[in-house]
Protein backbone atom coordinates (compact mmCIF):
# COMPACT_ATOMS: atom_id res chain seq x y z
CA UNK A 1 0.00 0.00 0.00
CA UNK A 2 1.33 3.45 -0.99
CA UNK A 3 2.88 5.63 2.06
CA UNK A 4 0.22 7.97 1.28
CA UNK A 5 -2.94 5.89 2.18
CA UNK A 6 -1.35 4.34 5.03
CA UNK A 7 -0.98 7.63 6.85
CA UNK A 8 -4.60 8.51 5.98
CA UNK A 9 -6.16 4.66 6.46
CA UNK A 10 -8.59 5.59 9.29
CA UNK A 11 -9.64 8.51 7.27
CA UNK A 12 -10.35 7.04 4.08
CA UNK A 13 -12.45 4.22 5.84
CA UNK A 14 -14.68 6.61 7.54
CA UNK A 15 -15.24 8.80 4.04
CA UNK A 16 -16.06 5.04 2.78
CA UNK A 17 -18.52 4.53 5.91
CA UNK A 18 -20.08 7.64 5.56
CA UNK A 19 -20.50 6.63 1.27
CA UNK A 20 -22.22 4.17 1.93
CA UNK A 21 -24.70 5.10 4.66
CA UNK A 22 -25.22 8.11 2.25
CA UNK A 23 -25.81 5.57 -0.95
CA UNK A 24 -28.21 3.40 1.38
CA UNK A 25 -29.97 6.44 2.40
CA UNK A 26 -30.53 7.47 -1.59
CA UNK A 27 -31.63 4.06 -2.35
CA UNK A 28 -34.76 4.65 0.23
CA UNK A 29 -35.49 8.08 -0.91
CA UNK A 30 -37.31 9.45 -2.11
CA UNK A 31 -40.05 8.23 0.74
CA UNK A 32 -43.24 6.20 -0.62
CA UNK A 33 -41.67 4.19 -2.97
CA UNK A 34 -41.89 0.72 -3.22
CA UNK A 35 -40.14 -1.23 -0.05
CA UNK A 36 -36.57 -2.06 -1.74
CA UNK A 37 -35.02 -5.44 -0.98
CA UNK A 38 -32.47 -3.77 1.11
CA UNK A 39 -34.93 -2.22 3.66
CA UNK A 40 -37.22 -5.55 3.36
CA UNK A 41 -34.33 -7.90 4.27
CA UNK A 42 -32.99 -5.83 7.28
CA UNK A 43 -36.58 -5.51 8.49
CA UNK A 44 -36.93 -9.14 7.94
CA UNK A 45 -33.51 -10.01 9.75
CA UNK A 46 -34.40 -7.41 12.96
CA UNK A 47 -38.29 -8.31 13.04
CA UNK A 48 -37.71 -11.63 14.52
CA UNK A 49 -35.59 -10.97 16.82
CA UNK A 50 -37.44 -8.39 18.30
CA UNK A 51 -40.72 -10.58 18.03
CA UNK A 52 -38.84 -13.38 20.24
CA UNK A 53 -37.62 -10.88 22.50
CA UNK A 54 -41.08 -9.58 23.46
CA UNK A 55 -42.42 -13.57 23.20
CA UNK A 56 -39.92 -14.79 25.48
CA UNK A 57 -41.23 -11.66 28.24
CA UNK A 58 -44.46 -11.88 27.84
CA UNK A 59 -44.72 -15.59 28.40
CA UNK A 60 -42.80 -14.73 31.96
CA UNK A 61 -45.37 -12.13 32.74
CA UNK A 62 -47.79 -14.65 31.60
CA UNK A 63 -46.54 -17.25 33.71
CA UNK A 64 -46.19 -14.83 36.91
CA UNK A 65 -50.06 -13.40 36.17
CA UNK A 66 -50.82 -16.97 35.66
CA UNK A 67 -49.96 -17.96 39.04
CA UNK A 68 -49.85 -15.33 41.43
CA UNK A 69 -52.99 -13.42 40.26
CA UNK A 70 -55.14 -16.46 40.07
CA UNK A 71 -57.55 -15.32 42.94
CA UNK A 72 -58.50 -12.19 41.27
CA UNK A 73 -59.75 -14.14 38.63
CA UNK A 74 -63.16 -14.91 40.25
CA UNK A 75 -63.39 -11.06 40.76
CA UNK A 76 -62.46 -9.81 37.38
CA UNK A 77 -64.98 -12.32 36.10
CA UNK A 78 -67.82 -10.62 37.90
CA UNK A 79 -66.32 -7.84 36.54
CA UNK A 80 -66.57 -8.88 32.94
CA UNK A 81 -69.77 -10.54 33.15
CA UNK A 82 -71.31 -6.85 33.89
CA UNK A 83 -69.18 -5.70 31.11
CA UNK A 84 -70.46 -8.03 28.56
CA UNK A 85 -74.08 -7.24 29.32
CA UNK A 86 -73.41 -3.71 29.05
CA UNK A 87 -71.77 -4.70 25.21
CA UNK A 88 -74.38 -6.86 24.58
CA UNK A 89 -76.80 -4.36 25.37
CA UNK A 90 -74.91 -1.38 23.47
CA UNK A 91 -74.23 -3.89 20.64
CA UNK A 92 -78.45 -4.42 20.75
CA UNK A 93 -78.81 -0.57 20.51
CA UNK A 94 -76.46 -0.05 17.57
CA UNK A 95 -77.76 -3.24 15.70
CA UNK A 96 -80.99 -1.07 16.01
CA UNK A 97 -80.01 2.13 14.86
CA UNK A 98 -78.68 0.86 12.00
CA UNK A 99 -81.41 -1.23 11.06
CA UNK A 100 -83.19 2.55 10.28
CA UNK A 101 -80.55 1.79 7.26
CA UNK A 102 -80.32 -1.42 6.31
CA UNK A 103 -82.13 -4.70 5.78
CA UNK A 104 -81.62 -6.89 8.62
CA UNK A 105 -79.99 -9.59 6.28
CA UNK A 106 -77.46 -7.46 5.14
CA UNK A 107 -76.44 -6.04 8.31
CA UNK A 108 -76.15 -9.96 9.59
CA UNK A 109 -74.55 -10.89 7.23
CA UNK A 110 -71.81 -7.74 7.22
CA UNK A 111 -71.52 -8.92 11.05
CA UNK A 112 -70.71 -12.23 10.03
CA UNK A 113 -68.35 -11.70 7.76
CA UNK A 114 -66.88 -9.02 9.65
CA UNK A 115 -66.44 -12.07 13.06
CA UNK A 116 -64.75 -14.39 9.97
CA UNK A 117 -62.35 -11.63 8.80
CA UNK A 118 -60.62 -10.58 11.79
CA UNK A 119 -57.18 -11.80 12.70
CA UNK A 120 -55.98 -11.02 16.53
CA UNK A 121 -52.48 -9.48 16.57
CA UNK A 122 -49.96 -8.52 19.34
CA UNK A 123 -48.00 -4.99 18.94
CA UNK A 124 -44.41 -6.46 19.39
CA UNK A 125 -42.64 -2.67 18.68
CA UNK A 126 -42.93 1.35 18.27
CA UNK A 127 -41.71 3.36 16.03
CA UNK A 128 -38.62 4.58 18.70
CA UNK A 129 -38.18 8.42 17.26
CA UNK A 130 -42.07 9.19 17.05
CA UNK A 131 -44.48 6.58 18.63
CA UNK A 132 -47.87 8.09 17.27
CA UNK A 133 -46.48 6.75 13.70
CA UNK A 134 -46.42 3.32 13.31
CA UNK A 135 -46.00 0.24 14.82
CA UNK A 136 -45.14 -3.17 14.42
CA UNK A 137 -47.42 -6.30 14.61
CA UNK A 138 -46.76 -10.10 14.78
CA UNK A 139 -48.55 -11.11 12.29
CA UNK A 140 -46.78 -11.29 8.51
CA UNK A 141 -47.45 -12.61 4.97
CA UNK A 142 -47.73 -16.46 6.06
CA UNK A 143 -50.86 -15.58 7.91
CA UNK A 144 -52.57 -13.94 4.75
CA UNK A 145 -51.86 -10.21 5.76
CA UNK A 146 -50.94 -7.85 3.03
CA UNK A 147 -51.01 -3.67 2.35
CA UNK A 148 -53.73 -1.76 3.14
CA UNK A 149 -55.74 -3.90 5.79
CA UNK A 150 -57.54 -2.16 7.96
CA UNK A 151 -56.39 -2.59 11.93
CA UNK A 152 -58.91 -1.78 15.14
CA UNK A 153 -58.38 -2.23 18.75
CA UNK A 154 -59.89 -4.35 21.19
CA UNK A 155 -62.95 -2.21 21.08
CA UNK A 156 -63.17 -1.82 17.40
CA UNK A 157 -61.94 1.60 16.93
CA UNK A 158 -59.95 2.70 13.88
CA UNK A 159 -55.89 2.44 14.43
CA UNK A 160 -54.63 2.48 11.20
CA UNK A 161 -53.56 0.15 8.05
CA UNK A 162 -51.17 -2.01 6.85
CA UNK A 163 -48.10 -0.79 5.24
CA UNK A 164 -45.08 -2.36 3.87
CA UNK A 165 -42.57 -3.99 4.93
CA UNK A 166 -44.16 -7.19 5.60
CA UNK A 167 -42.26 -9.91 6.61
CA UNK A 168 -43.26 -13.32 7.05
CA UNK A 169 -44.52 -12.80 10.76
CA UNK A 170 -44.39 -9.50 11.28
CA UNK A 171 -45.70 -6.18 9.38
CA UNK A 172 -45.46 -2.54 10.38
CA UNK A 173 -49.23 -0.38 10.96
CA UNK A 174 -49.52 3.02 10.14
CA UNK A 175 -51.38 5.04 12.66
CA UNK A 176 -54.12 7.29 12.07
CA UNK A 177 -52.01 9.78 14.39
CA UNK A 178 -49.35 9.58 11.79
CA UNK A 179 -48.90 12.52 9.89
CA UNK A 180 -48.66 11.09 7.11
CA UNK A 181 -52.15 9.65 7.24
CA UNK A 182 -55.04 10.73 5.46
CA UNK A 183 -58.77 9.44 6.06
CA UNK A 184 -61.94 10.04 4.57
CA UNK A 185 -64.42 11.14 7.40
CA UNK A 186 -67.94 11.99 8.55
CA UNK A 187 -69.20 13.47 11.81
CA UNK A 188 -71.61 11.61 13.18
CA UNK A 189 -74.97 13.92 14.01
CA UNK A 190 -73.97 16.55 11.38
CA UNK A 191 -72.58 14.34 8.59
CA UNK A 192 -69.83 17.02 7.93
CA UNK A 193 -67.58 15.27 5.69
CA UNK A 194 -63.84 16.00 5.54
CA UNK A 195 -60.44 14.14 5.70
CA UNK A 196 -58.51 13.26 9.28
CA UNK A 197 -54.99 13.71 9.42
CA UNK A 198 -52.86 12.89 12.09
CA UNK A 199 -50.55 15.56 13.74
CA UNK A 200 -47.87 13.14 14.71
CA UNK A 201 -48.36 13.93 18.32
CA UNK A 202 -51.27 11.65 19.59
CA UNK A 203 -54.00 13.64 17.88
CA UNK A 204 -55.49 14.17 14.55
CA UNK A 205 -57.21 17.05 12.86
CA UNK A 206 -60.11 17.38 10.77
CA UNK A 207 -59.61 19.16 7.24
CA UNK A 208 -61.49 20.82 5.07
CA UNK A 209 -65.07 21.35 7.04
CA UNK A 210 -65.73 24.24 5.84
CA UNK A 211 -65.91 27.53 7.95
CA UNK A 212 -69.90 27.62 6.65
CA UNK A 213 -70.59 24.59 8.08
CA UNK A 214 -72.74 25.00 11.40
CA UNK A 215 -74.39 22.89 14.18
CA UNK A 216 -70.99 20.72 14.25
CA UNK A 217 -69.87 20.59 18.15
CA UNK A 218 -67.31 19.00 20.44
CA UNK A 219 -68.30 15.78 21.55
CA UNK A 220 -68.78 14.78 18.65
CA UNK A 221 -68.50 11.34 17.14
CA UNK A 222 -66.38 10.91 13.74
CA UNK A 223 -66.74 7.86 11.91
CA UNK A 224 -65.08 6.64 8.67
CA UNK A 225 -66.98 7.64 5.29
CA UNK A 226 -65.46 5.40 3.01
CA UNK A 227 -64.91 7.86 0.35
CA UNK A 228 -61.29 7.17 0.30
CA UNK A 229 -61.96 3.59 -0.98
CA UNK A 230 -59.20 2.79 1.52
CA UNK A 231 -60.92 2.39 5.11
CA UNK A 232 -64.60 0.87 5.01
CA UNK A 233 -67.31 3.12 6.09
CA UNK A 234 -68.87 3.06 9.75
CA UNK A 235 -65.66 2.72 11.89
CA UNK A 236 -65.46 4.58 14.85
CA UNK A 237 -62.46 6.94 14.56
CA UNK A 238 -62.61 9.26 17.43
CA UNK A 239 -64.33 12.32 19.30
CA UNK A 240 -63.96 16.46 17.85
CA UNK A 241 -61.99 18.05 21.16
CA UNK A 242 -61.91 21.15 19.99
CA UNK A 243 -63.10 23.96 16.92
CA UNK A 244 -61.54 26.71 16.41
CA UNK A 245 -62.16 29.38 13.67
CA UNK A 246 -59.07 30.30 11.78
CA UNK A 247 -58.43 33.05 8.95
CA UNK A 248 -59.19 30.27 6.37
CA UNK A 249 -61.94 29.24 4.67
CA UNK A 250 -62.03 26.41 7.03
CA UNK A 251 -62.65 25.28 10.61
CA UNK A 252 -59.67 24.31 12.84
CA UNK A 253 -60.91 20.94 14.09
CA UNK A 254 -58.93 18.64 16.58
CA UNK A 255 -60.07 15.22 16.76
CA UNK A 256 -58.72 13.32 19.46
CA UNK A 257 -58.81 9.15 18.37
CA UNK A 258 -60.37 6.55 20.49
CA UNK A 259 -57.45 3.95 20.62
CA UNK A 260 -55.49 4.45 23.68
CA UNK A 261 -51.72 4.17 22.79
CA UNK A 262 -50.91 3.28 25.93
CA UNK A 263 -53.03 0.23 25.43
CA UNK A 264 -52.34 -0.80 22.23
CA UNK A 265 -51.22 -4.24 23.44
CA UNK A 266 -53.49 -6.14 21.00
CA UNK A 267 -55.07 -5.39 17.73
CA UNK A 268 -57.67 -7.13 15.43
CA UNK A 269 -56.76 -6.98 11.79
CA UNK A 270 -59.63 -6.88 9.09
CA UNK A 271 -58.66 -9.77 6.94
CA UNK A 272 -60.34 -8.34 3.95
CA UNK A 273 -58.53 -6.48 0.97
CA UNK A 274 -59.84 -3.18 1.03
CA UNK A 275 -60.68 -2.83 -2.51
CA UNK A 276 -63.28 -5.61 -1.76
CA UNK A 277 -65.25 -3.52 0.22
CA UNK A 278 -65.82 -1.14 -2.46
CA UNK A 279 -66.46 -3.48 -5.27
CA UNK A 280 -70.11 -3.70 -4.70
CA UNK B 1 -12.57 -13.45 19.32
CA UNK B 2 -12.82 -12.25 22.92
CA UNK B 3 -13.40 -8.88 21.90
CA UNK B 4 -16.23 -10.01 19.28
CA UNK B 5 -18.29 -11.81 21.23
CA UNK B 6 -18.06 -8.64 23.91
CA UNK B 7 -19.31 -6.05 20.89
CA UNK B 8 -21.82 -8.72 19.98
CA UNK B 9 -22.78 -8.86 23.98
CA UNK B 10 -23.03 -5.42 24.43
CA UNK B 11 -24.84 -4.76 20.74
CA UNK B 12 -27.35 -7.24 21.94
CA UNK B 13 -28.41 -6.48 25.63
CA UNK B 14 -28.92 -2.89 23.96
CA UNK B 15 -30.99 -4.13 21.30
CA UNK B 16 -32.73 -6.04 24.25
CA UNK B 17 -33.42 -3.18 26.34
CA UNK B 18 -34.72 -1.03 23.38
CA UNK B 19 -37.11 -3.57 22.50
CA UNK B 20 -38.49 -4.06 26.17
CA UNK B 21 -38.22 -0.32 26.67
CA UNK B 22 -40.35 0.33 23.31
CA UNK B 23 -43.31 -1.97 24.77
CA UNK B 24 -42.82 -0.77 28.73
CA UNK B 25 -42.80 3.07 28.22
CA UNK B 26 -41.60 4.35 24.65
CA UNK B 27 -40.35 7.48 26.14
CA UNK B 28 -36.96 5.76 27.58
CA UNK B 29 -35.95 5.22 23.90
CA UNK B 30 -36.26 9.16 23.66
CA UNK B 31 -34.39 9.15 27.10
CA UNK B 32 -31.93 6.71 26.89
CA UNK B 33 -29.51 6.55 23.50
CA UNK B 34 -27.91 3.24 24.49
CA UNK B 35 -26.83 2.60 21.30
CA UNK B 36 -24.09 5.61 21.35
CA UNK B 37 -23.11 4.25 24.56
CA UNK B 38 -21.90 1.20 23.10
CA UNK B 39 -20.13 3.12 20.24
CA UNK B 40 -18.66 5.45 22.59
CA UNK B 41 -17.51 2.96 24.78
CA UNK B 42 -15.50 0.51 22.04
CA UNK B 43 -14.35 3.21 20.09
CA UNK B 44 -12.85 4.59 23.85
CA UNK B 45 -11.44 1.16 23.95
CA UNK B 46 -10.52 -0.20 20.39
CA UNK B 47 -9.87 3.13 18.28
CA UNK B 48 -11.70 5.44 15.45
CA UNK B 49 -11.79 2.73 13.04
CA UNK B 50 -13.36 0.25 15.44
CA UNK B 51 -15.43 3.28 16.59
CA UNK B 52 -16.75 4.01 13.09
CA UNK B 53 -17.77 1.06 11.79
CA UNK B 54 -18.92 -0.21 15.17
CA UNK B 55 -21.00 3.50 14.92
CA UNK B 56 -22.58 2.20 11.44
CA UNK B 57 -23.71 -1.10 12.51
CA UNK B 58 -25.79 0.06 15.82
CA UNK B 59 -27.14 2.97 13.54
CA UNK B 60 -28.59 0.81 11.10
CA UNK B 61 -30.06 -1.11 14.45
CA UNK B 62 -31.20 2.28 15.72
CA UNK B 63 -32.89 3.14 12.43
CA UNK B 64 -34.68 -0.57 12.55
CA UNK B 65 -36.34 0.89 15.78
CA UNK B 66 -37.34 4.51 14.28
CA UNK B 67 -38.97 2.73 11.41
CA UNK B 68 -37.78 5.40 9.05
CA UNK B 69 -35.24 5.14 6.50
CA UNK B 70 -31.76 3.01 7.27
CA UNK B 71 -28.31 5.01 7.20
CA UNK B 72 -30.17 8.27 8.82
CA UNK B 73 -28.64 7.47 12.53
CA UNK B 74 -26.23 4.98 11.30
CA UNK B 75 -24.41 8.29 9.52
CA UNK B 76 -24.61 10.39 12.71
CA UNK B 77 -23.03 7.29 14.61
CA UNK B 78 -20.21 6.85 12.22
CA UNK B 79 -19.24 10.06 12.60
CA UNK B 80 -19.52 9.67 16.78
CA UNK B 81 -17.47 6.70 16.76
CA UNK B 82 -14.39 8.11 14.48
CA UNK B 83 -14.89 11.29 16.54
CA UNK B 84 -15.01 8.97 20.33
CA UNK B 85 -11.79 7.37 19.07
CA UNK B 86 -9.94 9.86 17.65
CA UNK B 87 -9.88 12.53 20.27
CA UNK B 88 -9.96 9.55 23.18
CA UNK B 89 -6.96 9.15 21.89
CA UNK B 90 -5.48 12.65 22.19
CA UNK B 91 -7.05 13.39 25.66
CA UNK B 92 -7.49 11.88 29.12
CA UNK B 93 -11.00 11.42 29.12
CA UNK B 94 -11.08 9.18 32.07
CA UNK B 95 -11.97 11.18 35.03
CA UNK B 96 -15.96 10.92 35.91
CA UNK B 97 -16.82 14.58 34.99
CA UNK B 98 -14.02 14.69 32.18
CA UNK B 99 -15.78 11.37 30.68
CA UNK B 100 -18.88 13.33 31.09
CA UNK B 101 -18.80 16.24 29.25
CA UNK B 102 -16.64 13.84 26.91
CA UNK B 103 -20.12 11.72 26.00
CA UNK B 104 -22.35 14.66 26.68
CA UNK B 105 -20.69 16.67 23.65
CA UNK B 106 -20.53 13.32 21.59
CA UNK B 107 -24.12 12.59 21.85
CA UNK B 108 -25.51 15.95 21.28
CA UNK B 109 -22.78 16.09 18.33
CA UNK B 110 -25.10 12.82 17.08
CA UNK B 111 -28.19 14.33 18.02
CA UNK B 112 -27.49 17.20 16.13
CA UNK B 113 -26.90 15.41 13.02
CA UNK B 114 -29.11 13.21 13.02
CA UNK B 115 -31.63 15.76 13.05
CA UNK B 116 -30.73 17.69 10.71
CA UNK B 117 -30.46 14.68 8.33
CA UNK B 118 -33.96 13.63 9.78
CA UNK B 119 -35.43 17.16 8.78
CA UNK B 120 -33.68 17.28 5.61
CA UNK B 121 -35.09 13.67 4.47
CA UNK B 122 -38.56 13.51 6.52
CA UNK B 123 -41.29 16.30 5.57
CA UNK B 124 -42.11 16.33 9.35
CA UNK B 125 -40.13 17.65 12.28
CA UNK B 126 -38.46 15.59 15.19
CA UNK B 127 -40.80 14.40 17.32
CA UNK B 128 -39.73 15.63 20.87
CA UNK B 129 -42.53 13.82 23.19
CA UNK B 130 -42.60 16.93 25.05
CA UNK B 131 -39.01 18.05 24.87
CA UNK B 132 -38.16 14.81 26.50
CA UNK B 133 -35.80 14.54 23.56
CA UNK B 134 -33.75 17.21 24.74
CA UNK B 135 -32.69 15.74 27.89
CA UNK B 136 -31.63 12.82 25.95
CA UNK B 137 -27.19 13.86 25.60
CA UNK B 138 -27.68 14.75 29.22
CA UNK B 139 -28.95 11.74 30.69
CA UNK B 140 -27.42 9.83 28.32
CA UNK B 141 -24.07 11.50 29.25
CA UNK B 142 -24.16 10.89 33.06
CA UNK B 143 -25.75 7.25 32.74
CA UNK B 144 -22.68 6.50 30.22
CA UNK B 145 -20.20 8.35 32.43
CA UNK B 146 -21.39 6.07 35.38
CA UNK B 147 -21.17 2.86 33.68
CA UNK B 148 -17.93 3.66 31.87
CA UNK B 149 -16.59 3.81 35.74
CA UNK B 150 -18.20 0.89 37.36
CA UNK B 151 -16.87 -1.26 34.01
CA UNK B 152 -13.43 0.30 34.50
CA UNK B 153 -13.66 -1.03 38.33
CA UNK B 154 -15.01 -4.27 37.03
CA UNK B 155 -12.03 -4.54 34.62
CA UNK B 156 -9.00 -3.67 37.41
CA UNK B 157 -10.04 -6.23 39.87
CA UNK B 158 -10.03 -8.72 37.18
CA UNK B 159 -7.35 -10.98 37.46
Amino acid sequence: MPLFLKEKKNLIILIALILVQFILISIQVPLGQKDNYFERALFSIFSPIQHGIISFFSSIGKIWKNYFYLREVQSQNQIMEKEIFMLRQENNLLTNALQKFRSEKEIQENLLKMHENILPAQVIGLDATNYHKSVIINKGTMDGLKKNMVVLDKNGNLVGRVIGPISLKEARVQLITDNESGIGVFSQQERAMGVLVGDGQGQCSLEYILATTKGISEGEEIITSGFDRMYPSGIKVGKIVSINKTKSLHWQIKVEPYFDFRYLDQVAVIMKDPKEFFEN
Amino acid sequence: MRNFVKVFLGIFIVFLLNTIFSKVSPSLILLFNLFSLVTIYFAIEKGEIYGSCLGAVCGLLQDHFSFGVYGVAGLAKTITGYLAGYISKKIDIHPFFRNFIFILILVSVEFILWALLYSFIFPDSVYTGRSLIFFQPFITALLGSVLFLLFRKFKRSEP
